[in-house]
């Protein structure tokens, strides 16, 4: 009996610890899968569902087309297969959703690579995460720095040097049929050899593949690894032109450098790709079978995934819809335009004013609804304390060229590409202003290379009609207004001292033109900018232009205030049809600003009392808004 | 499943050796053979370069062109040694250096002469032949270029380069990418030769490791050529044709931008002096220097007995360099053709002369290159100003100092920019940049000046690739003929870059 009871207690112990070996197998097995399903859908959100705007525009800045000159020049550095192959693939963000499934897949080709060459146990496959998070980390914390990247390759770059390190240093010698002595020769002849060959094709990352082949050689190999490391970069850049001699041995490795500021913390990413895959040979070392320890390590390592990432995911509002903003306008999609200014409910930058004024000097709306949206100003946020943007860094030439200033859009286009190097976007802005220009043949000459590019293409098809057919222009909605302004603008020699918005408006507030729709321009840029001379001036133009007395809602509050409020003197308003509306509330306004100021609010508190009621008046603005913010 | 790496392996290997052979077989593809069913066109092909009927030395490389529109070009050129046709990548001729060198060398004195067929919408066309004449007379085999994006104001990659003419072979002779960190550019200009040779050399470096390089006798030194006589470090310059001297201006540059005209900037030099450096002594003397006046681009005759310039006459108002006002007049700043008598004993110069009188015909000239027999004077003329390559109407013209009249240089000007001219060692040949393929990016022309004095069509530097300037989103700038290749290497003009400038004097 005894014996019998303690044989079913031993049967259902061992079912239990079966049950238990069973659900951690299952545990061990399923949690690293999850965790990186996970993580693939962590790669889309980040770059899909909260970076799509990013990741458009770092396609559009960037750079590729078919032409074997393009092929020769990535080719003449080291990394220039990775710069031809990466810019090509960034070319897929043209539509966002496509390159972040082409990222997602290069992900998951990676980890599998990784896991399967390096022999890593499931349960610690989490591991190979962090290199991969790092990439994605690198697209997304970049915030102003995209303006000012010289890569036109970066979303891809460093993925794929990722990915062909790992690539080059499977073990193919094990599969080879020869003795295991010839095995370890031909190992360790890899390691220069990978090195020699691949360091221009792959830069740094030929030396990251030499490093793990030794690390999975033996540890001797790494004496003849660290003469390699010296060496080639050395050798084969020895007498290059193109680059610092200091550069050698780290060329490829992205650098966030601009003059003498460096931002170190942006490097971080690139610094965890090349250090951490020196530890996946010994991933399989790591203990099987303890539970809590794999399951722990992942769990503090997805924390950490899921920390870093949201920490340094660039989330200003502004960021966002500047580059969402420049799209619309560049794409004419003047209500777009007008919707990210009205949904902007917090201080807008300088440059999200001027697209927005843009939008509304296109649909004529400039002096009548210029002050219905938001036009408290700050600057573009500075990223890591390093990087203080301006609209001459960000769009100035597309800002330029919707003014019609076609020189200083071209000016300022090609002073980028000197810096940053040339790309869809400004290729496709420098063939505008030629077109406009009457440039014919410089805008062919940039037809031909956006033809050679993937997405390109059809604009460039679109664009040619207008170079073949100029009577066409203003009929087409990207050229109509900048055509119409260029050809209206006064000639004037100068500079705009990277001041964009402001030279803007000190040319055009003294434009004298009879053309109505520019003249419009040059009546809300003297409004704006709140010079009563050149004001009034365009004023009488307006009125002999129009001739009926009606102004736009804007200039009668201008009007109003000026006369009653600054007492501008030997002007009589009999001449100027006043709407109803505005005067009662231009009444109402000082009604209620007066009676604010005897509750004694300070000038902030009447402000902000105040812009329910009147905050799409000139009045609140003129008196809020204290000094004219230009940049 | 042991041998699935293996298969693995052995695919891959399948993959890459098919996809090369592939890659191969389409190189081979070309098919230069005539067509034999083809329609006669009566009219010239429009290649690009454009090489119709032009004259070209000896010694030039291949002058490969492309037809546009069309999916299949081979040409028949005809020589004193019979007939060879070529092909290349779609569009494009691309003629075997060797076969050319040979046909150019039987036809010297004579012509070649190309017919073109160009397939378009699958159906074979012939063009009316054109002639390539074939001077006897060769080109300096070496030119070297300033390559830059058509920047107004960065100088983030600029590299002075040189170029084999009787080949495609293009080497640096200095890159600032050498030195360059992030946007901290390094202005590089000014390269000049003495005597067309590379023994003696100099050119300037701005910004980061500012001064001069100069090359003496093969030895290389680097010079601040700046002390406190001078306005500002010395900018263009001149070689004596055979002292260690070199004529240098100095000046304070500005330049500004237009709003509407396509000219697009303006370059204003608002004080310009002119200096000579003796290189052996390291000392600067002071030449001209009178402050109404604009004196710039001094150029040695090659006789060495005189010193051209042009100059500006202009008077600030208020009596100090006043940069708004000029800005205000730039286009009053119209320059004069001058020239100075030297005397190497005395080191001393005699008065101004004036040889050009171009502010009486409303225009600017500059840049003056004297041919070396010191009959012709070469320069570039516009409307005002000094930096001719942004003036629409800028064009190339030679003044005979014989007759004082300008001969007749159609042949070199186009409705776009030229500027820049200079004559080849032996005054044969022509060299100028011009902005005349898309108005925006500066290229070389050439161009053949013939013992009667006349100018011929001029033509564009020859490329392997005929589409490589269209592609090419740089400029070509300031071309100079060269008789050899500079043999100093990059690596040794950045050694010496990183050492202290030797400072000039001026006892």
């Amino acid at each position: 009996m005894g014996t019998s009871v303690r044989k079913v207690l031993k049967a259902e112990k061992d079912k239990k610890l079966k049950r238990k070996e069973k659900r951690e197998t299952t545990i061990c097995v399923a949690s690293p899968i999850i965790f990186f399903l996970s993580f693939l859908m962590l790669c889309w959100y980040f770059l899909y569902v909260r970076n799509a705007d990013t990741m458009y525009f770092l396609q559009d800045r960037g750079w590729w087309n078919s032409t074997s000159l393009y092929l020769k020049e990535c080719m003449s550095v080291p990394g220039g297969l990775l710069a031809w192959t990466g810019s090509f693939l960034t070319q897929f963000f043209y539509y966002p959703a496509l390159g972040s499934i082409m990222f997602i897949a290069l992900m998951a080709m990676t980890f599998a690579l990784a896991k399967w060459s390096f022999r890593v146990p499931s349960e610690w496959s989490f591991l190979l995460t962090i290199p991969l998070a790092a990439l994605l980390c690198s697209d997304i914390q970049l915030g102003y720095w995209v303006y000012i990247l010289t890569d036109v390759d970066y979303v891809f770059y460093h993925p794929l040097g990722l990915f062909a390190s790992l690539l080059l240093s499977v073990p193919f010698w094990q599969y080879l049929p020869v003795s295991g002595k010839a095995k370890h020769w031909i190992s360790l002849a890899w390691i220069p050899l990978v090195a020699a060959l691949f360091y221009y094709p792959l830069g740094i990352y030929a030396l990251l593949a030499a490093v793990l082949v030794a690390l999975r050689t033996s540890w001797k190999s790494l004496i003849l690894l660290v003469p390699v490391l010296w060496l080639v970069p050395m050798l084969e850049t020895s007498g290059s032109t193109l680059m610092r001699p200091d550069e050698a041995w780290l060329y490829g490795f992205h650098k966030f450098e601009l003059n003498s500021l460096r931002d170190y913390s942006l490097e971080i990413p690139f610094y965890l790709v090349l250090i951490v895959p020196i530890f996946f040979p010994f991933f399989k070392k790591l203990p099987s079978g303890h539970l809590l320890l794999s399951q722990g390590t992942m769990a503090v390592v997805a924390a950490s995934i899921c920390l870093c990432l949201a920490q340094r995911d660039f989330r200003d509002y502004n960021f966002h819809a500047e580059m969402r903003m420049q799209r619309a306008v560049e794409e004419c999609c003047w209500e777009d335009v007008l919707r990210e200014a009205e949904a902007a409910k917090t201080p807008v930058t300088r440059e999200m004013i001027m697209l927005r004024n843009i939008a509304l000097i296109n649909r004529g709306e400039l002096c009548s609804k210029l002050y219905k949206y938001n036009n408290v100003s700050i600057p573009p946020a500075v990223v890591s304390d390093s990087i203080h943007i301006r609209i001459a860094d960000q769009a100035a030439d597309l800002i330029y060229y919707n003014y019609g200033e076609t020189i200083f859009a071209i000016r300022r286009a090609i002073e980028r590409c000197m810096h940053y190097g040339y790309s869809h976007y400004t290729l496709r802005m420098l063939t505008q202003c030629a077109i406009v220009n009457g440039e014919t043949e410089n805008a062919l000459k940039y037809l031909r290379l956006l033809s050679r590019s993937t997405f390109q293409r059809k604009w460039a098809e679109e664009t040619q009609r207008y170079v073949d057919d100029r009577s066409l222009l203003p009929k087409c909605e990207r050229f109509r207004m900048p055509l119409h302004l260029y050809n209206c603008g006064s000639e004037l020699v100068g500079v705009d001292d990277k001041y964009v918005e402001l030279t803007i408006m000190n040319k055009w507030k003294s434009t004298l033109t009879d053309d109505p729709l520019a003249q419009e321009v040059a009546l809300g840029c003297a409004m704006m900018l709140r010079d009563r001379n050149c004001f009034w001036a365009q004023v009488q133009r307006y009125y002999n232009i129009h001739g009926d007395g009606v102004f736009p809602t804007h200039v009668q509050e201008a009007m109003l205030f000026d006369v009653y409020e600054l007492g501008m003197k030997g002007v009589n308003l009999s001449f100027v049809k006043f709407d109803q509306t505005v005067l009662d509330r231009y009444q109402a306004f000082f009604t209620r600003l007066n009676q604010y100021s005897s509750q004694g609010m300070n000038d902030q508190a009447l402000g902000n009392a105040l812009r329910p009621e009147f905050g799409d008046t000139y009045m609140w603005d003129y008196c809020v808004l204290r000094e004219v913010q230009t940049n | 499943m042991k041998n699935r790496p293996k298969l693995f392996l052995t695919a891959l290997i399948m993959v890459v050796l098919a996809a090369v052979s592939l890659l191969l077989l389409q190189k081979m593809r070309h098919d230069n053979s005539l067509p034999t069913h083809y329609t006669q066109v009566d009219a010239l092909p429009r290649i690009f370069p454009d090489y119709v009927d032009v004259t070209v030395p000896p010694n030039i490389a291949p002058l490969n062109f492309m037809v546009d529109s069309v999916e299949d070009v081979v040409c028949l050129i005809a020589s004193p040694v019979g007939e060879q046709t070529f092909g290349g990548d779609a569009n494009k001729v691309e003629i075997r250096e060797k076969e050319w060198h040979a046909m150019l060398a039987s036809a010297k004195g004579h012509s070649l002469l190309v017919t073109v067929f160009a397939k378009r919408d699958g159906k074979w066309l012939a063009y009316k032949p054109f002639s390539i004449y074939v001077s006897e007379d060769e080109i300096d085999p070496y030119i070297s270029y300033r390559v830059l994006p058509p920047t107004f104001v960065g100088y983030d990659k600029l590299a002075i380069r040189q170029r084999n003419l009787t080949n495609f072979e293009e080497t640096d002779i200095y890159n600032n990418r050498q030195i360059s960190r992030g946007l901290e550019g390094q202005c590089i200009n000014c390269h000049s030769y003495q005597n067309y040779g590379t023994s003696n050399m100099m050119f300037h470096t701005r910004m980061q490791n500012p001064g001069t390089m100069i090359v003496y006798d093969g030895k290389l030194t680097f010079v601040d050529l700046k002390d406190q006589s001078m306005i500002s470090a010395a900018a263009y310059n001149s070689w004596h044709p055979t002292l260690p001297i070199i004529a240098f201006s100095t000046d304070h540059t500005m330049q500004s931008f237009h709003t509407r005209d396509v000219s697009k900037v303006e370059v204003m030099e608002s004080a310009s002096d002119l200096i000579i450096y003796d290189v052996k002594q390291n000392r600067v003397q002071t030449v001209l220097n009178d402050s109404s006046e604009l004196e710039l681009f001094p150029s040695w005759s090659p006789d060495g007995k005189w010193l051209y310039y042009c100059s500006a006459h202009y008077e600030y108002q208020e009596k100090y360099e006043d940069t708004d006002e000029l800005l205000r007049n730039y286009k009053m700043l119209q320059y004069n053709l001058y020239r100075l008598a030297f005397d190497a004993e005395s080191m001393t110069f005699g008065e101004p002369e004036l040889i050009y009188d171009a502010r009486s015909k409303n225009r600017s000239a500059v840049q003056p290159r004297v041919s070396q027999d010191g009959r012709y004077v070469l320069f570039a003329e516009g409307p005002w100003g000094l930096f001719h390559i942004w003036h629409t109407s800028a064009e190339v013209q030679m003044l005979d100092l014989q007759t004082g009249e300008l001969v007749d240089v159609s042949q070199l000007n186009s409705s776009l920019p030229e500027s820049y001219p200079s004559f080849s060692s032996k005054d044969r040949w022509i060299l100028f940049e011009s902005r005349r393929d898309d108005g925006n990016y500066t290229r070389t022309y050439f161009a053949y000046f013939d013992r009667q004095g006349k100018v011929h069509k001029a033509f564009m530097v020859p490329e392997k690739d005929p589409e490589y300037f269209r592609l090419l989103l740089r400029s070509w700038s300031r071309p100079e003929f060269m008789k050899e290749p500079v043999r100093i290497t990059p690596s040794q003009f950045y050694e010496k870059m990183l050492t202290e400038p030797i400072k000039v004097s001026n006892h």
